[in-house]
Protein backbone atom coordinates (compact mmCIF):
# COMPACT_ATOMS: atom_id res chain seq x y z
CA UNK A 1 0.00 0.00 0.00
CA UNK A 2 2.52 1.93 0.90
CA UNK A 3 4.78 1.23 -2.14
CA UNK A 4 1.98 1.96 -3.89
CA UNK A 5 1.92 5.94 -2.51
CA UNK A 6 5.24 6.13 -3.19
CA UNK A 7 5.57 4.67 -7.08
CA UNK A 8 2.01 6.23 -8.59
CA UNK A 9 -0.03 8.63 -6.37
CA UNK A 10 3.47 10.92 -4.80
CA UNK A 11 4.57 11.38 -8.68
CA UNK A 12 0.70 11.73 -10.37
CA UNK A 13 0.49 14.22 -7.70
CA UNK A 14 2.79 16.02 -8.53
CA UNK A 15 2.66 15.85 -12.11
CA UNK A 16 -1.35 16.94 -11.49
CA UNK A 17 0.28 19.88 -9.42
CA UNK A 18 3.28 21.29 -11.44
CA UNK A 19 0.08 21.28 -14.75
CA UNK A 20 -2.17 22.99 -12.70
CA UNK A 21 0.23 25.45 -11.27
CA UNK A 22 1.41 26.06 -15.06
CA UNK A 23 -1.70 27.15 -16.25
CA UNK A 24 -2.82 29.11 -13.09
CA UNK A 25 0.12 30.92 -13.33
CA UNK A 26 -0.26 31.91 -17.08
CA UNK A 27 -1.00 35.13 -17.06
CA UNK A 28 2.64 36.15 -15.16
CA UNK A 29 4.80 35.32 -17.41
CA UNK A 30 4.33 38.13 -20.10
CA UNK A 31 7.90 38.64 -21.72
CA UNK A 32 9.25 41.58 -19.67
CA UNK A 33 10.96 43.49 -23.18
CA UNK A 34 13.13 46.07 -23.05
CA UNK A 35 14.66 47.68 -26.50
CA UNK A 36 17.83 48.97 -27.16
CA UNK A 37 19.05 51.07 -30.54
CA UNK A 38 22.30 49.21 -31.91
CA UNK A 39 25.21 50.84 -33.50
CA UNK A 40 23.39 50.37 -36.99
CA UNK A 41 20.42 52.47 -35.88
CA UNK A 42 18.19 49.37 -35.81
CA UNK A 43 16.09 48.53 -32.36
CA UNK A 44 17.38 45.72 -31.27
CA UNK A 45 14.38 43.85 -28.59
CA UNK A 46 15.63 41.97 -25.37
CA UNK A 47 13.99 40.35 -22.46
CA UNK A 48 15.02 41.74 -19.42
CA UNK A 49 14.69 41.22 -16.28
CA UNK A 50 11.32 43.02 -14.49
CA UNK A 51 13.62 44.88 -11.65
CA UNK A 52 14.31 47.09 -14.59
CA UNK A 53 11.21 48.68 -14.88
CA UNK A 54 11.07 49.65 -11.38
CA UNK A 55 13.66 52.42 -12.49
CA UNK A 56 16.94 53.28 -9.77
CA UNK A 57 20.73 53.80 -10.41
CA UNK A 58 21.93 51.47 -12.03
CA UNK A 59 21.37 51.60 -15.62
CA UNK A 60 20.26 48.38 -17.51
CA UNK A 61 22.30 47.57 -20.48
CA UNK A 62 22.64 44.62 -23.40
CA UNK A 63 25.78 44.45 -25.14
CA UNK A 64 26.60 47.77 -23.91
CA UNK A 65 23.60 49.90 -25.02
CA UNK A 66 20.87 51.49 -22.77
CA UNK A 67 17.53 49.64 -22.63
CA UNK A 68 14.56 51.27 -22.88
CA UNK A 69 11.02 50.50 -22.33
CA UNK A 70 9.90 51.50 -25.91
CA UNK A 71 11.70 51.81 -29.13
CA UNK A 72 12.61 55.47 -28.97
CA UNK A 73 15.53 56.91 -27.18
CA UNK A 74 12.57 59.22 -25.20
CA UNK A 75 11.07 56.54 -23.54
CA UNK A 76 11.77 55.21 -20.00
CA UNK A 77 15.71 54.44 -19.99
CA UNK A 78 15.09 50.93 -17.97
CA UNK A 79 17.38 51.33 -14.55
CA UNK A 80 17.47 49.18 -11.33
CA UNK A 81 18.35 49.24 -7.80
CA UNK B 1 12.90 -4.93 6.66
CA UNK B 2 15.70 -3.08 7.67
CA UNK B 3 15.81 0.05 8.62
CA UNK B 4 17.53 2.15 5.77
CA UNK B 5 17.14 5.38 7.69
CA UNK B 6 15.81 9.00 6.52
CA UNK B 7 17.85 9.26 3.14
CA UNK B 8 15.58 6.89 0.63
CA UNK B 9 12.86 9.58 2.19
CA UNK B 10 14.99 12.49 0.89
CA UNK B 11 15.98 10.82 -2.45
CA UNK B 12 11.99 10.91 -2.85
CA UNK B 13 11.50 14.26 -1.47
CA UNK B 14 14.09 15.80 -3.88
CA UNK B 15 12.59 13.65 -6.72
CA UNK B 16 9.19 15.27 -5.83
CA UNK B 17 10.37 18.72 -5.97
CA UNK B 18 12.61 17.87 -9.28
CA UNK B 19 9.80 16.27 -10.70
CA UNK B 20 7.28 19.38 -9.64
CA UNK B 21 9.85 21.70 -11.30
CA UNK B 22 10.39 20.41 -14.48
CA UNK B 23 6.98 19.40 -15.49
CA UNK B 24 5.90 22.93 -14.34
CA UNK B 25 8.77 24.65 -16.55
CA UNK B 26 8.08 22.13 -19.26
CA UNK B 27 4.53 22.70 -19.48
CA UNK B 28 4.90 26.74 -18.97
CA UNK B 29 7.17 26.35 -21.84
CA UNK B 30 4.74 24.44 -23.97
CA UNK B 31 1.58 26.63 -23.29
CA UNK B 32 3.84 29.51 -24.88
CA UNK B 33 5.71 27.48 -27.15
CA UNK B 34 5.54 30.70 -30.02
CA UNK B 35 6.73 33.32 -26.95
CA UNK B 36 9.72 30.52 -26.17
CA UNK B 37 10.76 30.26 -29.49
CA UNK B 38 10.86 34.27 -29.96
CA UNK B 39 12.78 34.60 -26.85
CA UNK B 40 15.36 31.92 -27.75
CA UNK B 41 15.66 33.29 -31.17
CA UNK B 42 16.82 36.75 -29.43
CA UNK B 43 19.32 35.20 -26.88
CA UNK B 44 22.84 35.14 -27.79
CA UNK B 45 25.13 31.72 -29.26
CA UNK B 46 22.25 29.73 -29.52
CA UNK B 47 19.18 31.47 -31.71
CA UNK B 48 20.05 29.84 -34.81
CA UNK B 49 19.07 26.91 -32.69
CA UNK B 50 15.84 28.23 -31.60
CA UNK B 51 13.03 25.88 -33.03
CA UNK B 52 15.58 22.56 -32.12
CA UNK B 53 15.85 24.07 -28.54
CA UNK B 54 12.51 25.30 -28.20
CA UNK B 55 11.19 21.21 -28.32
CA UNK B 56 13.83 19.34 -26.96
CA UNK B 57 14.22 21.33 -23.67
CA UNK B 58 10.78 20.79 -22.97
CA UNK B 59 10.80 17.19 -24.00
CA UNK B 60 14.06 16.38 -21.56
CA UNK B 61 12.37 17.94 -18.85
CA UNK B 62 9.61 15.87 -18.77
CA UNK B 63 11.24 12.59 -19.62
CA UNK B 64 13.95 13.19 -16.56
CA UNK B 65 10.51 14.22 -14.46
CA UNK B 66 8.83 10.59 -15.78
CA UNK B 67 12.09 8.76 -15.17
CA UNK B 68 12.54 9.48 -11.38
CA UNK B 69 9.78 7.75 -10.67
CA UNK B 70 10.93 4.22 -11.98
CA UNK B 71 13.48 2.78 -9.53
CA UNK B 72 15.80 1.51 -12.37
CA UNK B 73 16.68 4.90 -13.81
CA UNK B 74 15.98 7.05 -10.95
CA UNK B 75 20.28 7.48 -10.85
CA UNK B 76 20.30 8.65 -14.40
CA UNK B 77 17.21 11.12 -14.20
CA UNK B 78 18.76 12.42 -11.41
CA UNK B 79 22.37 12.60 -13.11
CA UNK B 80 20.49 14.14 -16.03
CA UNK B 81 18.64 16.67 -13.81
CA UNK B 82 22.21 17.64 -12.52
CA UNK B 83 23.79 18.44 -15.55
CA UNK B 84 20.45 19.95 -17.63
CA UNK B 85 20.49 22.79 -14.09
CA UNK B 86 24.17 22.94 -14.66
CA UNK B 87 23.91 23.65 -18.65
CA UNK B 88 21.60 26.05 -18.00
CA UNK B 89 23.02 27.80 -15.11
CA UNK B 90 26.68 27.97 -16.86
CA UNK B 91 24.82 29.74 -20.12
CA UNK B 92 23.46 31.63 -17.60
CA UNK B 93 26.78 32.85 -16.77
CA UNK B 94 28.25 32.98 -19.63
CA UNK B 95 25.18 35.42 -21.02
CA UNK B 96 25.70 37.51 -18.16
CA UNK B 97 29.32 38.60 -19.02
CA UNK B 98 27.71 39.64 -22.42
CA UNK B 99 24.58 41.45 -20.72
CA UNK B 100 23.33 42.39 -17.55
CA UNK B 101 19.94 41.78 -18.28
CA UNK B 102 18.61 38.36 -17.81
CA UNK B 103 18.41 36.34 -20.65
CA UNK B 104 15.21 34.18 -19.22
CA UNK B 105 13.62 32.07 -21.05
CA UNK B 106 12.60 29.79 -18.98
CA UNK B 107 9.23 28.69 -18.27
CA UNK B 108 6.23 29.84 -16.04
CA UNK B 109 6.78 32.72 -13.08
CA UNK B 110 10.38 31.45 -12.70
CA UNK B 111 10.91 34.05 -15.98
CA UNK B 112 10.13 37.07 -13.14
CA UNK B 113 13.09 35.68 -11.15
CA UNK B 114 15.93 38.30 -11.22
CA UNK B 115 19.21 36.29 -12.64
CA UNK B 116 20.68 36.22 -8.93
CA UNK B 117 17.52 35.01 -7.17
CA UNK B 118 17.52 32.59 -10.60
CA UNK B 119 21.02 31.45 -10.54
CA UNK B 120 20.44 30.62 -6.64
CA UNK B 121 17.26 28.46 -7.31
CA UNK B 122 19.15 26.49 -10.10
CA UNK B 123 22.03 25.98 -7.58
CA UNK B 124 19.47 24.69 -4.89
CA UNK B 125 18.23 22.49 -7.06
CA UNK B 126 21.57 21.11 -8.17
CA UNK B 127 22.36 20.67 -4.79
CA UNK B 128 19.18 18.33 -4.05
CA UNK B 129 19.98 16.41 -7.65
CA UNK B 130 23.72 15.60 -6.44
CA UNK B 131 22.49 15.18 -2.73
CA UNK B 132 20.30 12.78 -4.80
CA UNK B 133 23.00 10.47 -6.16
CA UNK B 134 25.16 10.60 -3.64
CA UNK B 135 22.70 8.84 -1.41
CA UNK B 136 21.28 6.92 -4.22
CA UNK B 137 24.56 5.64 -4.42
CA UNK B 138 25.38 4.89 -0.85
CA UNK B 139 21.71 3.13 -0.07
CA UNK B 140 22.77 1.23 -2.78
CA UNK B 141 25.94 -0.15 -1.58
CA UNK B 142 24.06 -0.55 1.94
CA UNK B 143 21.43 -2.75 -0.07
CA UNK B 144 24.10 -4.86 -1.81
CA UNK B 145 26.15 -5.26 1.45
CA UNK B 146 22.57 -6.27 3.35
CA UNK B 147 21.78 -8.90 0.76
CA UNK B 148 25.09 -10.93 0.60
CA UNK B 149 25.14 -10.77 4.15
Amino acid sequence: MRSNFLKLVLPAFAILLAVGLAFATEDNTIANEGYYLDDFGNWITVTVEPECFNGGQIACTSDGHQLYAEKSTSSFPLAKN
Amino acid sequence: MPNRGIYPKLINLFSLLLTLLFVYTATSKLIHLDTFQTRLERMPYISSYATLISWIVPFLELVIAGLLWFQKYRKVALYGSLVLLGVFTIYILVVLNYSDSIPCSCGGIISTLGWRAHILFNTTFMIMALLGIIWYHNDNIIQTHQNTT
